[in-house]
């Protein structure tokens, strides 16, 4: 597997307190890998140690299978939004992308105009930043990230506080950066169902620890629909199931939950009757990521 | 780190603080001419200001504007507030979240920033002193040039002066991650309270030693500032002078550059 980002253990604390414990992700290039997280579960924390920001008290982190010291040589090729954007409220949004853009020695105002156009703030002017919407001082934001050509983009509660329409543009936004210019996203979200909608790749965190890590395919697996059937003798109708080809099954607690052809339920119920099994009940469920994530934490508070 | 000293500079241009600053040394620079003039037109007017330095004296001279300017407390609160404002503002608006962690050794950020805050010090003095020489030498009529080689050893030392206090409050504000970290520090000492400590210091060394070599006043920066004969000091007061600005400078930068390289960005 090609990763990007591998962190090994990651742990920083303060004090007494384990904002993050030894958290170990792996991030697959050209994908958008979404670190989901209640308030306070150790998301920031993380993201600012990849990002340079913060120094692990244990534990380090590769990228591009670059660590220890040479990691730093790596970090030019890391983009961040972390919180709130970091902006001179004063200046336009050119004049705070030229001054990143001056720092890093970018002196081509065609470039930084071509990246104000990829976020779609072309068009703003002489206005200042402090006068931009919640939603443009987060794009421009973004666009800082990438004045330094990031492979890597770390992006920190990007959607927070957006409305419909905001959302709707981030994601295109970000679809635009993973897929037609092949920069990596690590994204952070509390916001559970429009991450689901850009990520391939999950991280489930609270406390401080890395509960899951996923694919996208794996993690819907364990959230799609399946039908849920009780029966009089599960054990006969395991065999029964066998017979009629269904093999994506499993039994969890009285329950056989098949993940398969869940449209069939007529179809297995006349076999159970035929058998004398008696079918108690059956019925399409499904499971949200949501619901996935707080049988995983164990809660609904705070999130 | 050329780079990093560029961005700082074109974002102190861009800043509303730097103009305003600049504005008011403009004032100041007036205001001090003014009070010069006045007193040299008609000495019963007494001032308790920067200009009392030169009452009983016949005639103006350029060493005496370097005094009459950069040799007060009320520069120093405006130079300060300047420092402190630009030393903050990259933190303050999260700006620093931006480069920092592109960067691979922070203490280039700490540098830059203060060499930044020197260069637009000096660009302030210039102004603010320029005007005010330009005015005594056009406006009042018994203003004297007198030696130049005098006036650049004052302007000079008194320049590094000010450098050395640049990076002490420079120190203050990255210290306390605050504007107000790095003002309060500039009041303390412009108002003489920090004075005041080091007279009572100086009071208790002479009362249990008795005839000391050295006093503690001698050792703070600001009295050794404010008390400093820039004109008439010979080599060796001249050396002293020098070596209390650089270290106070090295050991404010050194700590500003280690603070940053230690702590986290929030």
């Amino acid at each position: 597997m090609d990763y990007i980002l591998t962190t090994h253990e990651l742990t920083k604390t303060y004090g007494k307190y384990n904002a993050a414990n030894e958290v170990s992700i792996h991030v697959q290039r050209g994908g958008i890998y979404g670190l989901i997280g209640r308030n306070g579960a150790g998301k920031t924390t993380l993201m600012k140690m990849i990002g340079g920001l913060s120094r692990p008290t244990s534990g380090h982190f590769e990228i591009h299978g670059k660590n220890g010291e040479t990691t730093e040589q790596m970090m030019p090729k890391v983009g961040i939004l972390i919180e709130a954007p970091g902006l001179y409220p004063n200046m336009t949004a050119m004049q705070n992308l030229t001054t990143k853009a001056i720092a890093l020695g970018i002196h081509d105002k065609k470039y930084l105009q071509g990246l104000l156009e990829e976020v779609g703030l072309a068009d703003t002017g002489k206005k200042k930043a402090k006068q931009f919407s919640l939603g443009m001082k987060q794009r421009l934001g973004i666009a800082m990230a990438l004045v330094n050509q990031p492979e890597l983009l770390i992006l920190d509660e990007p959607i927070n506080g957006l409305d419909p329409q905001g959302i709707a543009e981030m994601r295109a936004i970000l679809h635009h950066l993973c897929h037609d210019r092949g920069i990596t996203i690590l994204i952070s979200s509390h916001i559970l169902d429009e991450l689901s909608k850009v990520a391939t790749q999950y991280g489930i965190i609270h406390e401080g620890k890395l509960l899951e890590e996923e694919t996208k395919e794996e993690l819907f697996s364990k959230c799609c629909e399946r039908l849920e059937l009780r029966t009089s003798d599960i054990g006969k109708t395991l065999q029964i199931l066998g017979l009629m080809g269904f093999s994506k099954m499993e039994v969890k607690d009285d329950a056989i939950n098949i993940y398969e052809r869940i449209n069939e339920s007529g179809a297995i119920t006349v076999a159970l009757a035929k058998e004398n099994i008696q079918t108690n009940e059956i019925a399409v469920k499904s499971e949200a990521l949501e619901d996935y994530y707080f049988q995983l934490t164990g809660g609904k508070e705070n999130v | 780190m050329f780079n990093l000293i560029k961005m700082n500079l074109y974002r102190m241009t861009h800043a509303v603080s730097t103009w305003v600053i600049a504005i008011v040394t403009v004032l100041y620079a007036f205001l001090q001419f003014g009070a010069l003039k006045l007193m040299m037109d008609d000495p019963l007017h007494m001032f308790d200001g920067g200009a009392v330095s030169i009452l009983g004296m016949d005639n103006v001279t350029g060493v005496d504007t370097v005094t009459n300017f950069l040799q007060n407390s009320n520069v120093l609160i405006i130079f300060a507030v300047f420092v402190v404002i630009f030393a903050n503002a990259e933190q303050k608006c999260g700006f620093d979240k931006n480069i920092i962690g592109i960067t691979q050794h922070r203490w280039k950020h700490t540098v830059a920033r203060w060499l930044s805050a020197v260069i637009g010090v000096t660009a302030l003095i210039l102004l603010g002193y320029g005007i005010m020489f330009g005015l005594s030498a056009l406006f009042i009529n018994h203003f004297t040039l007198g030696s130049v080689a005098a006036i650049a050893r004052s302007f000079g030392l008194m320049y590094m002066g000010m450098v050395a206090f640049s990076a002490v409050f420079f120190f203050f504000t990255t210290l306390f991650k605050s504007s107000a970290g790095g003002i309060v520090a500039s009041l303390v000492i412009s108002l003489g309270i920090l004075n005041l400590i080091e007279k009572l210091l100086d009071l208790l060394t002479k009362k249990f030693i008795s005839n000391p070599r050295f006093l503690p006043s001698d050792f703070f920066f600001d009295n050794a500032y404010m008390t400093f004969d820039h004109a008439g000091a010979g080599t060796k007061a001249i050396l002293g002078f020098v070596a209390i600005c650089a270290v106070y400078a090295i050991i404010s930068m050194g700590a500003s550059m280690l603070l940053q390289q230690r702590r986290d960005v929030k």
